[in-house]
């Protein structure tokens, strides 16, 4: 039984493209245990077919319709789909309850379309580390386009976004003013910009609200596209994708590997490490310096390069 | 808490009731804030200070005139009695027209007609698993079906609820029978009970089928071809009872409808009709729970806050436009599978509510809801149970006997203020259909749901039999469930097979193709084609999925 | 709940067949969320192929599935379709009406447990946990 095999091998299960063990490997990974950190360690030659696009907007902006659209003009151009759909962890009970999947039903037996949702599990340094792992594994097994889908339009969804070669923001149609108050962040680093509900009134106006906003901006920061879909219906999201692709052939390095974007993957990853590390680890030498601080001998500068400076923050 | 200060002149007054108040707090010490389910606040007494006589035209009026608190109609149940509307729907056409000709052998002459699940999900039998077809519902598929269900029976003496949501094909099978019968569409009375979309948008999704936006063109095709063609129908009934059931408080519910019937409203005054045209066929449909004065208050209120809505947005000058129809069915969420004989008495109190709210229609769930579909047994006992209500204990003798009383009143005009404040909720996002659109009503049906949960699971609301009052039960309580044999369901599908095979195809064809047609026309009707492709003979299922690859398959928004 | 935070049970909540009704799935998702799970949400009427994907894919410990008039006689053959795909270790759980004729042939096919209406939120969770640490378990042997 297929099963069997792939657990007595489960590298050469994942590369084969086999669902359940990249569905495993996702797990180890999320778990960060030995098996998720040799799966990853292992990849490494297999990896570069793939192409990231990540996808954020504000609620009700009918970005998961619009997603699962997108996805089906991915799978007419005969590629595999990888979804990664995020939400938050509630940070009293640490669950969640992850709802991405209910507007992706059309592809919900297509073999091709590998969905996963993730919780955040209170990542200190941010998503993107366990993204980009979960996004190598999907390229290592074989999926084409990989989309990463948050909802929000703050940090968070800011920091993701580093895991994306491409960037886009959906908003609806009659965004009115909110167009001024949301330019700050995530619209800033999107590369697409995509309107939704264009058929309705306000549709046009938030076109041209969005392309004022982008004549604004310096020369550099201006190649930015504007689509207008409407996502219930389908139309305009094969424009859409063409574009994507059209941008993706652009890209001489990919966006994931520019040099800021890897120093600050980079920062994320060990970040997430060193948060993970001190609120986990009850040895001796930092519950000393925990107490130090608590009774105000050390302040909390001093007692956090005592930290850094102790060498014993891996943990490995 | 209500604005409208009452002069006591009463000498002594005050000062009565501050003795009494004082000896009450001495034997009762430190309360609770006691609170219904809208969140009221109810108190240990109401008075004339709460509510007094003064205000007796202005806010209650009498009935049958504005503002229409105190009933719909001049005479009431004393004139016309409500009328008893049993549900009836299971297995073949052949076991409805069974259960039919009894329910009429008794004296009923309004029945209701619920499909089965299959049906409701816009399919014909051999589209859905076998094991499913037929268990809470009639399969109902063609003109056949229909016909057979409604052997020996006059349609045109028989006033027929169709549990049947958009785009209205078994009201579509039901005309086309009347058309081989030779009787006169006019004649045909009844009501499209289903025809409530945006409620089954938001909490009940099992009916949505086509996508929003080709559901809200339906509904007004449909009103404006019930409004030329069928005198007898209502084509609109806005169901409170999905809002109710999904977890919306008594208030929001009532406040979700009546946004609901205001967004029809304005969609049909956007087509060009004229409101007292439509106004007067608007129906709806409440879920009455077991929070007794709450349930009378409010439907006083909706009464009272619908009457004054219609005139004062729409202009209405037709009396009947003023009127707020409603039918009420007794509320199944308050029932427990634990003990279920108890549940005889939960209904009784709650048909008691209704009958205190004026409903103008009745249906009172059986003891046996819960388990599955309701046997012939508990069917009886929740008919008896309104007789007794009514003949033996005199209920209606006397109309809205409730009125006057201190609390009922004053819990009549604060359920009006939570009414009004949701109401107010859903204009400021726009109207219902774009509050729908948004998710905001859904998460605010789902937040009461997780409250009243909660309330259960702590105690604060005792369910007897299941977190208070408990017994050890075994299962012999509980009686078989009848289920349609499979052999019986093979007949079924071996006869819509047969009736597929043996149709003039080509006018089929011609009639689904002018539907489709007419999804993308303005200028068409959308369910005069329905109709005419029914007559052709087209099934219920062919023209569902019709309108589907036209108009896009409905996916309710499913908030998390 | 002591499961630790990077390891938090992966349940799978759904429905089969014909119902819509989801009024009480929800509340179980909040219950169950607020006892430190991740609920994979779907709307109601599932193909049965498409759950076991999603069963795949997602790396669920537990499915729970929802149900009203007859929808729990899918089950069945969802439990037989899990075991077919490798899934076998994935316990099934069903809420809401079932008969209590049904109730031993959904025991027979492969459900862990009927939970009946009044069931409160402490049995749901409690049991749930326990089922999704077993799921592991039988999947790591």
């Amino acid at each position: 039984m297929s099963q069997a095999r792939s657990e007595t091998d489960p590298i050469g299960a994942l590369l084969r493209g086999e669902p359940g063990a990249l569905a495993r490997a996702i797990s180890n990974v999320e778990r960060r245990n030995a098996a998720g950190r040799q799966a990853l360690a292992s990849i490494g030659p297999h990896l570069g077919r793939a192409r990231v696009i990540g996808v954020t907007g504000v609620p009700g902006a009918g970005k998961s319709t619009l997603i699962s659209r997108y996805v089906g003009e991915l799978r007419r151009m005969d590629m595999r789909v990888g979804v990664i759909a995020v939400d938050p962890s509630s940070p009293v009970s640490g669950g969640a309850v992850l709802g991405d999947r209910i507007r992706m039903a059309e592809h919900a037996t297509d073999a091709g379309v590998f969905v996963r949702s993730l919780a955040s599990r209170g990542q200190a340094g941010g998503l993107a580390p366990v993204a980009t792992h979960v996004v190598d594994l999907m390229d290592a097994a074989g999926w084409d386009r990989i989309v990463i889908e948050t909802v929000g339009a703050g940090q968070g969804e800011i920091d993701i976004a580093d895991a994306a070669d491409i960037r886009i923001v959906v908003c609806a149609a009659g965004l009115g003013d909110d167009v001024q108050a949301i330019k700050a962040g995530i619209l800033e680093i999107a590369d697409v910009l995509v309107v939704n509900k264009a058929d309705l009134d306000g549709g046009a106006t938030t076109v041209n609200q969005l392309e004022s906003m982008l004549a604004l901006r310096a020369e550099s920061a201006r190649d930015v596209s504007v689509y207008k879909t409407t996502a219930t219906t389908g139309e305009g999201v094969a424009e859409l994708a063409g574009g994507i692709e059209t941008r993706l052939a652009a890209q001489t390095t990919r966006g994931v590997r520019s040099p800021k974007r890897v120093r600050r993957l980079l920062a994320a990853a060990a970040g997430n490490h060193l948060a993970k590390r001190l609120r986990d680890c009850d040895d001796p030498w930092l519950m000393s310096i925990c107490e130090s601080l608590q009774s105000g001998a050390l302040d909390l500068e001093g007692a956090a390069q005592q930290v850094l400076r102790s060498g014993r923050i891996s943990d490995e | 808490m209500s604005q409208r200060p009452v002069q006591i002149p009463l000498p002594g007054f005050e000062a009565a009731r501050a003795r009494w108040q004082d000896t009450y707090n001495q034997q009762m010490g430190e309360e609770k804030v006691r609170r219904n389910r809208s969140g009221v606040e109810i108190r240990a007494l109401y008075t004339p200070g709460d509510w007094s006589g003064e205000r007796y035209l202005e806010d209650l009026g009498f009935p049958g005139e504005a503002p229409m608190t105190r009933g719909i109609y001049p005479s009431m149940h004393r004139g016309r009695t409500w009328s008893q509307r049993q549900l009836i729907g299971l297995g073949t056409p052949e076991d409805y027209n069974a259960r039919l000709a009894r329910i009429l052998d008794a004296g009923g002459s309004a029945v209701s007609l619920i499909p089965c699940n299959s049906v409701y999900r816009g399919f014909d039998a051999d589209e859905v698993d076998a094991l499913l077809l037929g268990t809470c519902g009639a399969v109902v598929n063609t003109v056949d079906d229909m016909d057979t269900c409604f052997e020996g029976v006059d349609v045109a003496a028989l006033s027929t609820a169709m549990n049947d949501p958009l785009p209205f094909t078994l009201l579509a099978l039901l005309l086309a029978v009347a058309k081989r019968r030779g009787i006169p569409w006019d004649k045909v009375t009844g009501t499209s009970n289903q025809s409530d979309y945006i409620s089954h948008f938001v909490a009940n999704h099992m009916f949505f089928r086509i996508a929003l936006p080709g559901s809200r063109r339906v509904l007004v095709d449909h009103i404006d071809f019930a409004s030329r063609r069928l005198p007898g129908w209502n084509p609109l009934s806005v169901v409170g009872q999905h809002m109710q059931q999904g977890g919306a408080t008594p208030a929001e519910a009532m406040g979700l409808t009546l946004s609901t019937a205001v967004q029809y409203a304005e969609d049909c005054i956007a087509r060009g009709m004229d409101p007292d045209t439509f106004l007067p066929r608007f129906t709806f449909f409440f879920d009455i729970s077991i929070s007794f004065f709450e349930e009378v208050a409010k439907m006083r209120a909706g009464r009272r806050i619908w009457c004054r809505l219609v005139r004062e947005r729409f202009g209405a000058q037709d009396p009947r436009s003023w009127r707020f129809k409603f039918h009420g069915q007794t509320s199944g969420v308050d029932l427990t599978r634990q003990q279920p004989l108890n549940n005889i008495a939960r209904v009784t109190a709650q048909a008691m509510a209704g009958i205190f709210g004026g409903l103008q229609s009745l249906h009172t769930d059986s003891h046996d809801e819960v388990l599955s579909v309701p046997t012939e047994d508990a069917a009886r006992i929740a008919i008896s149970t309104q007789n007794i209500l009514r003949e033996e204990a005199h209920l209606v003798d006397v109309i809205d006997p409730l009125g006057g009383s201190y609390y009922v009143e004053k819990l009549t005009d604060d359920m009006e203020e939570e009414i009004l404040s949701v109401m107010k909720r859903v204009d400021d996002a726009g109207g219902m259909y774009r509050a729908v659109e948004s998710g905001m009503v859904q998460s605010m049906i789902g937040a009461s749901a997780l409250a009243f949960q909660e309330k259960i699971e702590s105690g604060e609301q005792t369910v007897v039999g299941v977190n208070a009052y408990r017994v050890e039960e075994d299962g012999s309580s509980r009686g078989a469930l009848s289920r349609p044999l499979p052999e019986v369901m093979q007949t079924q599908l071996d006869r819509l097979a047969r009736y597929k095979a043996s149709r003039e195809m080509a006018a089929v064809n011609a009639a689904l193709d002018a539907l489709a047609r007419s999804a993308h026309d303005d200028g068409e009707n959308v369910y005069e084609k329905v109709v005419d492709a029914a007559v052709a003979g087209a099934t219920h299922g062919e023209i569902v999925a019709r309108l589907r690859e036209e108009m896009g398959f409905g996916e309710p928004l499913v908030q998390v | 709940m002591t499961t630790p935070r990077e390891e938090p049970a992966r349940v799978l909540v759904t429905k089969l067949g014909l119902d819509g009704h989801d009024r009480g799935s929800r509340v179980v998702a909040a219950f169950l969320r607020d006892a430190g799970m991740e609920v994979i949400y779907t709307s109601p009427w599932q193909e049965i192929a498409a759950v076991v994907q999603l069963a795949l894919q997602e790396d669920v410990d537990v499915i729970g599935i929802s149900s009203l008039a007859t929808d729990h006689l899918l089950v069945p053959k969802l439990t037989m379709a899990l075991a077919e795909a490798g899934l076998g270790h994935v316990r099934v759980v069903v809420g809401g009406i079932v008969p209590d004729e049904d109730e031993s042939m959904l025991l027979d096919a492969g459900v862990s447990r009927v939970f009946h209406p009044g069931s409160t939120r402490e049995e749901i969770t409690t049991k749930v946990d326990e089922l999704a640490r077993r799921a592991r378990d039988r999947r790591m042997s």
